[in-house]
Order: C-alpha cells, then structure tokens, then sequence
C-alpha cells in the first residue's frame, strides 16, 4: 500500500511538473545547488522544489555538491556565469559558501537559502525550519517522554549523532542540549555516526546497550540511522518499546519505525513548506521586489517572516510525529505532495 | 643463533600484530570502564564482519601485487539490490519467495553476482587492456557509488524478511552467527591462500609475475581471478551490511574502504605485494574495531578515532620496516 502511495506521489509531483512545463519556460531558470542525493530528505527536496518553481514559472536545473564544499563553490562560480534568474542553495558547509553567495548577488544573481541556514552574509530570502529548533522540538518531546516513563524528567538518553563535521548536526544538538540543560536529572551519551553511515549508528547502539543497560531512549539525527539503531536492538533481544527512540527530519523510513511502535516521536522537517515557500516568494526575489515581514500561510502552516540582517527569513514550524498522527498528509514523509498549486506571493 | 630461539623470534615477528591486539585488549579492559566483558569481545568480532570480508578480498588483490578501491562501493551496491529486492519499506519491492528459507540463499547468491561482475570489470581493465589497477578501481569506486545512487533515486530500503534478518539477530553460544561468519570467511580463505595451489601462484605472481610467467603460471588468469574473488567477497560483505541494518541506504558502507586498506596494511600485507597472510590481516580488523569500541565506551569526540587510526596505519608500517630489519639482522 505505502509503495502504492509512493508511486502515486511521484506520478503527481512528477505529473505537476508536466502540467506546469510551458509556465515554467516564461520567467527563466533557477539553479538548485542540492548538498547531497544521498539521502531521503535532499533527494525529495529536489522532486519538490523543481516542480513547485514549475508551477509558478520557472525552469530549475538542479546541481548535486556530493557533500563537498569546493564542488558547490565551484558549481556557483560556473552558475554565476549562465546568468540565471536566482540560485537556491542548501549549503553543504553553512559558512564556506559565504565569498560565493556574495559574488552571485554583485553579479546580480539573487540567492534564496533553503534548508539550512547562513547568516554570515546577506541573502535574499532564506526558508527554514530551523535546525536549532528540531533540537528544541526534540528536547520537549524527550522530555515528556521521560516524565511518562520515570514519572520526572530524569533518565539516561543515548544521542546519536550525524557525521560531526557536519554543521546540521551539531546544530541539532545545540537545540537539544540547551533545552536540556535545567534538567540535571538527565544524563546525555553523545556519540556521532561518522559520515552519516548506517552501521555506525548501529554499532554505536550495540556497544552501549552493553556499556549502559539502563538507556531509558535513544535520540538519532536523522530516521535512516533509526533504522540501522533498530536493527541493534532487535539484535539485543529488545521488542518495540523496551527502549524510547526519538528520530529527526521526519523520512517516510521513520514513519514506518512509528507504525511499527519501534519509535515514539519523529521530529519532523516540513519539506514541502519550506521548498513551497521559495515557490511562493521566487517573483519577488527575482524582481528584487520588497518582501514585507509578518505572518505567511505556507501549506497550512502559520509561518513567520522576519527581516534580519541577513535579509528576509521565513521560518517554518516543525512538528512532532506520533502514533496519533503519523498518517496525515501534511507530513513529507508520507510522500503526498499537495495537491492545490502554488500561487505566488501577491 | 640456535633453531629454538630463531623459531621463536620469526614466530613473535610473524604475528606481532596478534600481540599488538592482545596488548591493547588488555590495556582497554584495564583502562575503560566497562569495556571488560564478554558482549563487548562479541560486539567488536561482529562489527568487524563487513570490513573484514570486504579486507580478505581487498588483501588478496594486494598480495596478487595490485590495488581494489572499489570493494566498498561494489559492497554498496550488493547491500542496495538486495534491499530493494527483499526490504518491504521505503524503495524496496518485498519480493517474497516459497519457501521462505529460499529468500537467504537467493539473495546472498545474487549479491555475490553483483560483486563477481564488478570485479570481472575490474579485471577486464586491467588485465586484458592492461590499464592500472589504481585508475580501474578508482573509477569504479566512482561510478558503483554513482549506480548505488542512480538505482535508489538516494531513498533508502528498509525491513528485510524476517527469514533474512534471522543472521542479523541469532547467535551461536552467545556469539553473534554474523561473528561466525567473519571467522569462517578468515579460515576458509587463509586456508585457500596457504594450502592450495592457487594462493600460491597468489603469493608468487605478486612477488615477481615475470618470474611466474616463465615457470609457466597463467598469471593473467590469477590476477583476474583476485579480482573476481575481492568484487565477490566485498558482495557478500554488502549482503552482510543490508541485514545488519535491515535495508540499505545510498551511502551506505561510507568510509569502509579506509577501514579495510588500515587492517591489511596493520595486518602486515606489503602494498608491494606477494608478501603477507590472511590471519594477521584478521588480527588487524580486529584491532581496529576494538579500538572503535573503546572510543565508543569513553565517549571521545570521533574524530580521535580518525587521529588513533591514522597514527596506527603508520605505526604499523613503520613496525612492518623494522621487523623486516630486524629479520634480516637476526635470521
């Protein structure tokens, strides 16, 4: 049934496109410099960007940085050069890009970031959910999980996280263990799975189930290393719920591990709000039109616009994924594209 | 010098990587808390099974007087066909055979096909169109990972059929059956290279092929054959990988081929070729892992494990330099 919906969903993002392919010749091309196709998150990224900017008249070419920051520098000097009408970014490296993005904007190329966020230079609109901020969602979550569990917010919790010269991951963590910081009771194990490698996270979990048998739950950075930590602890004789598993970035693999009562809550990147949102507001960056602060509706989702120094940034609020709601559509995961078009932002 | 103590001392030189490792076990279970006791010994042979295998094949080249970059990809790609054929979440289509039991031997069977073609590629280049290893494997260390991405779409697979994951999750005598399995691989292919005719010409055609030629060895055919048999041993490797995370991601494997080049390199396999066995390059896997473990266990920033490894690859080949001195000195 979920590979049927996973079908569908491609068909339709796949059949907007198509719709939409004689709009998207009018306006010109934007660049899309992905970071990675290497996992669940920027892969669906692309899907969704590229036919969002189809629907309100763009062509995108999408560029892929395999993780490396000289390749993306090198990619935005090339694309600088073709001239587009904007280039969409997710950087790999938060700061490196920075001499790029500000010879893209003197050349007169504006540049929108998505994803993950710079604040270093001055862009032109910039559409997150806030990497910080799933930490901070994950931390209410564990918190409240721990409380049901131990009756007070006190306990033993595994953190895993992603390759650690990687800037979303440490970011994560910062979030997390600020909002943890007043509870003394908890003691945080933080371990990184090197180059966001599966069995990393799975071998990480072995050891320390064997080191530290009274884990209350294991928080990983991202659902496919959920799936390797499962793996361990199924391995260890564990049944759904013997451990707590708290997962971020909400991948349809960390839905599933939901359905299967393996893990409680998935902090959810509202992908299709955030790549939405550079849909909606790609005129008025193109047009160097200003873009006024307040509250925006992104796909259903009250999100505010502020004017920072480093120029327009729209945050998106994540959630929280449950057994309650692990099924509704608004969530990436799911793969159910929505179905109203984008309307530009008037 | 007499035959007992010069026995001794090629024994002590021969298998200074064993005692290294047993030093640093001792030194671990002294040192780190809770590092002594008997599922972490069983943790660190388990999560060694996937370099491991990928290390005998990658080994095996190597004494055949080439190189293999691509074992990791090729054991990527193994891990992702057999997640997408087995795995019933994300990508993977759920294929379901009867008897249920036949699913484990089929998809291990095709994953060691994966492997074989890749390394048959491998060869082809190298031995009839007579291209450097280093460039061949390079380029499909490339362009493997590249498919791995390319047939995924970057999604992952995910759930293997329980008739599959039962590798993952049984043991035999407390120890994990994938641990069993590492340690069968190791003796059946140190037993290959030292007891058969074809380690052997291995062993020769890597110390000096022309030399093999002129004896009448088909040394184009041992060296193809290495090939074959590292693309397929690094396939079972994937297979491996894909139970032990229930499924497969495109980055899976990610770093390995470091981890598997350190272990031949600390297990005293000469990159020159024709010199070194297959139990001291366990040894080595053995004594890395135990060294991850250990930083696991004390909580140490990762990228100290980078920073110790590194520091052991070279320390190894410095000990390696040394003990060939010291042979010629004392023997």
């Amino acid at each position: 049934m979920r590979r049927i919906v996973s079908t569908l969903a491609g068909a339709a993002l796949a059949g907007a496109a198509f719709m939409s392919s004689a709009l998207a010749q009018e306006k010109g091309t934007i660049y899309y410099m992905v970071p990675t196709l290497l996992d669940e998150f920027q892969t669906e990224s692309v899907n969704a960007i590229e036919s969002f900017l189809a629907q309100v008249g763009y062509e995108t070419v999408t560029l892929n940085a395999d993780n490396k920051t000289d390749v993306q520098q090198s990619q935005m000097n090339d694309t600088i050069l073709l001239d587009p009408e904007a280039i969409v970014i997710a950087p790999v490296d938060f700061n490196a890009l920075t001499p790029s993005i500000e010879r893209a904007r003197e050349a007169g190329v504006p540049v929108m970031i998505f994803d993950r966020q710079i604040t270093s230079t001055k862009v032109d609109f910039t559409s997150v959910a806030g990497t910080v901020e799933i930490g901070h969602i994950a931390a209410r979550e564990i918190q409240r999980l721990l409380e049901e569990k131990n009756g007070s917010v006190s306990g033993k919790v595994l953190q895993v996280l992603g390759d650690p010269g990687d800037p979303y991951t440490l970011d994560i963590q910062q979030g997390f263990e600020e909002r943890m910081a007043d509870h003394a009771d908890v003691e945080i194990i933080s371990l990184p799975a090197m180059q966001w490698e599966a069995s990393n996270a799975g071998s990480i979990v072995a050891d320390q189930l064997l080191a530290n048998p009274d884990i209350d739950l294991i928080f990983v950075h991202a659902a496919h290393l959920a799936v390797a930590a499962v793996a361990s602890l199924e391995a260890a004789g564990k049944k759904p719920g013997d451990l707590l598993l708290v997962s971020s970035n909400g991948a349809p693999v960390g839905l599933d591990l939901i359905r299967q009562g393996w893990e409680q809550v998935e902090v959810e990147q509202p992908l299709y709000a955030q790549a939405a949102a550079i849909a909606m507001f790609a005129d008025k960056v193109v047009n160097g039109e200003e873009i006024a602060p307040g509250t925006y509706d992104v796909l259903g989702l009250e999100s505010e616009l502020t004017i920072e120094e480093w120029g327009p940034n729209l945050k998106i609020p994540g959630a929280a994924i449950t057994s309650e709601n692990v099924d509704e559509p608004r969530f990436w995961g799911n793969l159910t594209p929505p179905s109203d078009p984008i309307k530009p932002v008037e | 010098m007499t035959p007992a103590r010069r026995a001794t001392i090629e024994f002590l030189l021969d298998n200074l990587v064993w005692l290294m490792l047993i030093v640093v076990l001792i030194v671990f279970s002294l040192a780190v808390p809770r590092f002594f006791q008997f599922g972490i010994f069983a943790n660190i042979v388990e999560q060694s099974t996937f370099v491991g295998v990928m290390a005998i094949g990658l080994a095996i080249v190597i004494i055949s007087g080439n190189l293999d970059l691509s074992v990791e990809s090729t054991a990527a790609l193994s891990a992702m066909v057999t997640g997408l054929l087995f795995a019933t979440q994300g990508i993977g289509l759920g294929l379901t055979l009867e008897p249920s039991w036949l699913m484990l031997p089929v998809s291990l069977l095709l994953a060691m096909i994966v492997g074989a073609i890749i390394g048959f590629i491998n060869g082809f280049f190298v031995v009839r169109v007579g291209m450097a290893a280093f460039i061949v494997t390079l380029a499909s260390f490339i362009w493997v990972r590249g498919l791995v991405v390319a047939v995924s779409g970057g999604r992952s697979a995910q759930s293997l059929a329980p008739s599959i994951r039962i590798i993952g999750t049984a043991d035999i005598l407390g120890i994990p059956l994938l641990a069993w399995i590492s340690i069968g691989f190791f003796v059946l292919f140190s037993v290959l290279m030292a007891k058969t005719p074809f380690g052997r010409y291995v062993t020769l055609v890597g110390g000096n092929r022309e030399a093999t030629y002129r004896a009448g060895i088909d040394s184009d055919r041992i060296l193809w054959a290495s090939f074959i048999i590292a693309g397929l041993l690094a396939g079972v490797a994937g297979w491996l990988l894909a139970i032990r995370t229930s499924g497969a991601t495109a980055n899976l494997g990610a770093g390995m081929l470091f981890n598997a080049f350190a272990a031949v390199v600390i297990g005293g396999i000469s990159l020159k070729g024709g010199i070194g066995k297959l139990p001291g390059v366990y040894a080595g896997v053995l004594l890395l892992y135990s060294i991850h473990t250990a930083i696991n266990l004390m909580g140490l920033p990762a990228h100290y494990t980078q920073m110790i490894l590194g520091g052991l690859v070279l320390a190894a080949v410095l000990l390696d330099t040394l003990k060939l001195r010291l042979r010629e000195r004392l023997l």
